[in-house]
């Protein structure tokens, strides 16, 4: 009992990284642009499938298809940011009216990239078989090394996501962007390129997640539907905008959704999270680690 | 002497209001000029023009010989004018010495910015003592210092100040004027925006007294002072402030 219990853990906790990663790169989003960026599981499958293909059809090894599907998806996302999403959030975001029409691209930027990739890749679940060996034995769980993987990847993302916000000038410009743009502008950060760049990089840990689950699950262009809402529950689990909320958050929602699907049925494993969700928000209105409401100007 | 800074003919506002009618003023190399007027005469958004944080309607903002108006702010700070905000803006979750590193984001040196670090706590010990502690923890006057400070730390040639003395304790707000003399001392040009117009005009060399968006009177610091038509023009913004509140 206790055995199993332990190895669903470990089972929800490699899920949960994967749900973290999206979550952080909400979160992000949130704090650097002030929006909410409903168009990120989209961003997700791209990524994906920008792996599937260099897997496949360069047949690249799986550490350099990670690496490049990361960076190419971050480009796109930047490119996204610059041509759609730049001139909405230069009118104001967050509460604002601007904000509101962003939340509305944002849907409809999910919308294109789905029949965008579905004109692309076709409606049909593609295999994402990567050869990583025998699974590792943890006391009597046979242990697949693709959630080895996740979790190895997922950590080695955030802590150089924490390095480089804490260590660097381009992480210190990044947190003074998110906190207040116009201090930021005088003392000198541009403050445009700084938004790209944590689109970007918010977009390259949504691929890094989309890869990483793609030999668990297949990979198509209705995946990023499931994930927004969990990495959503998660971000809010954790506090919007928190980031180490977001990591907090998606492991607490793979942990929990494992549980209830080993525990209770596994015909409901969406319900779970969602009951997290709802009982944190319950407890504590601004997630666990949430600070009350970011003030707006 | 040449002048530093150049405004001619500023128009600007937020949105559809129009703030500035076409104000005009000059800072010479080396000096510091004071801007006065009471709230809501454009005072800050003049600044905020300079500083390139809004665009101006029309006119022109020559500064060092070349015209800045209409660049993006990092590039004004990149041509070495700054401008220090009012209302003491830091960032409460980075440490004093973070939030004064970020002032020294356009210098790529780290021998320069360390040059300019030690500078800063040159002209404010206290944050030396403090330059672990999260500035959310500092008093409104160390907070005005980090502020003043993060200006300082790309080495500009013109530094703007936004009502350094608000809210401040009397004792603190001599402590900053006479910092603010030092760093002039040594070679930096200052426009100061002020409400404390006594204090404002013994420091500066030049005054401004800004009404409706535009300059309503100027002269030298030290005639001014003695000038009724000052004290009027000011305390009429002020009484009529007050009386708003009220």
């Amino acid at each position: 009992m206790i055995d199993y219990a332990i190895d669903l853990c470990i089972i929800g906790l490699s899920v949960g990284m994967v749900y973290a990663l999206v979550a952080l790169g909400i979160s992000l989003i949130f704090s650097g642009l002030d929006i909410v960026h409903f168009a990120h599981g989209e961003i997700y499958m791209i990524g994906a499938f920008i792996g599937l293909m260099l897997f496949q059809k360069l047949a690249l090894p799986y550490v350099p298809t990670l690496l490049l599907a990361v960076i190419l998806t971050g480009f796109v996302g930047v490119f996204i940011e610059r041509v759609f999403y730049r001139r909405l959030t230069r009118a104001g975001g967050g509460y604002t009216v601007a904000g509101m029409g962003m939340v509305i691209v944002g849907f409809g930027m999910s919308i294109v990239l789905q029949n965008v990739a579905f004109l692309i890749w076709g409606p049909k679940p593609f295999p994402f078989p990567v050869p990583f060996g025998r699974p590792i034995e943890l006391g009597n769980l046979a242990l697949p090394m693709s959630y080895v993987w996740i979790v190895v990847t997922a950590l080695t993302l955030m802590a150089a996501l924490h390095l480089v916000l804490r260590k660097t000038m381009i992480g210190l410009a990044i947190r003074a962007v998110a906190h207040n743009k116009d201090i930021a502008y005088l003392s000198g950060v541009n403050v445009p390129l700084m938004i790209s760049t944590i689109f970007g990089i918010a977009c390259a840990l949504g691929a890094a997640a989309g890869v990483l689950i793609a030999p668990i699950n297949y990979v198509q262009v209705q995946m990023g539907v499931g994930i927004l809402i969990k990495a959503f529950a998660a971000a809010v689990v954790g506090g919007f905008g928190s980031l180490p909320g977001a990591v907090l958050g998606g492991l607490l929602v793979g942990v929990v959704e494992s549980l209830g699907a080993g525990f209770i049925s596994g015909t409901y494993k969406d319900i779970y999270a969602f009951v997290l969700l709802i009982v944190v928000l319950m407890v504590k209105p601004s997630g666990i680690l949430g600070v009350a409401a970011k003030v707006k100007a | 002497m040449a002048a530093m800074l150049e405004i001619s003919d500023l128009v600007g506002g937020y949105g559809s209001v129009q703030i500035l009618n076409g104000a005009s003023l000059k800072v010479e190399t080396g000096q510091i000029a004071a801007l006065l007027g009471g709230n809501g005469t454009g005072k800050s958004t003049l600044l905020k023009a300079t500083s390139g944080l809004i665009k101006p309607w029309a006119g022109t903002i020559t500064f060092d010989g070349e015209r800045i108006d209409g660049l993006r702010p990092d590039t004004i700070v990149r041509r070495g004018l700054v401008q220090v905000t009012q209302g003491k803006e830091a960032f409460p979750a980075m440490t004093v010495e973070e939030n004064l590193k970020l002032g020294a984001y356009v210098v790529r040196s780290r021998a320069r910015m360390a040059a300019a670090l030690e500078r800063v706590y040159g002209y404010f010990p206290v944050l030396k003592d403090k330059r672990r502690q999260l500035s959310g923890t500092l008093s409104g006057g160390q907070l005005q210092m980090v502020c003043i400070g993060r200006g300082l730390m790309s080495s500009p040639k013109m530094i703007m100040l936004d009502e350094p003395s608000a809210a401040l304790a009397p004792q603190v707000v001599m402590e900053i004027f006479r910092t603010i003399h030092r760093i002039s001392r040594d070679g930096m040009t200052v426009l100061m925006v002020e409400q404390n117009v006594r204090m404002a005009l013994l420091l500066a060399a030049y005054g401004y007294v800004i009404k409706d968006g535009v300059i309503h009177l100027e002269g030298p610091a030290d005639k001014m002072i003695h000038d009724d038509n000052v004290r009027l023009s000011y305390l009429g913004g002020t009484v009529a402030n007050r009386e708003a509140r009220l």
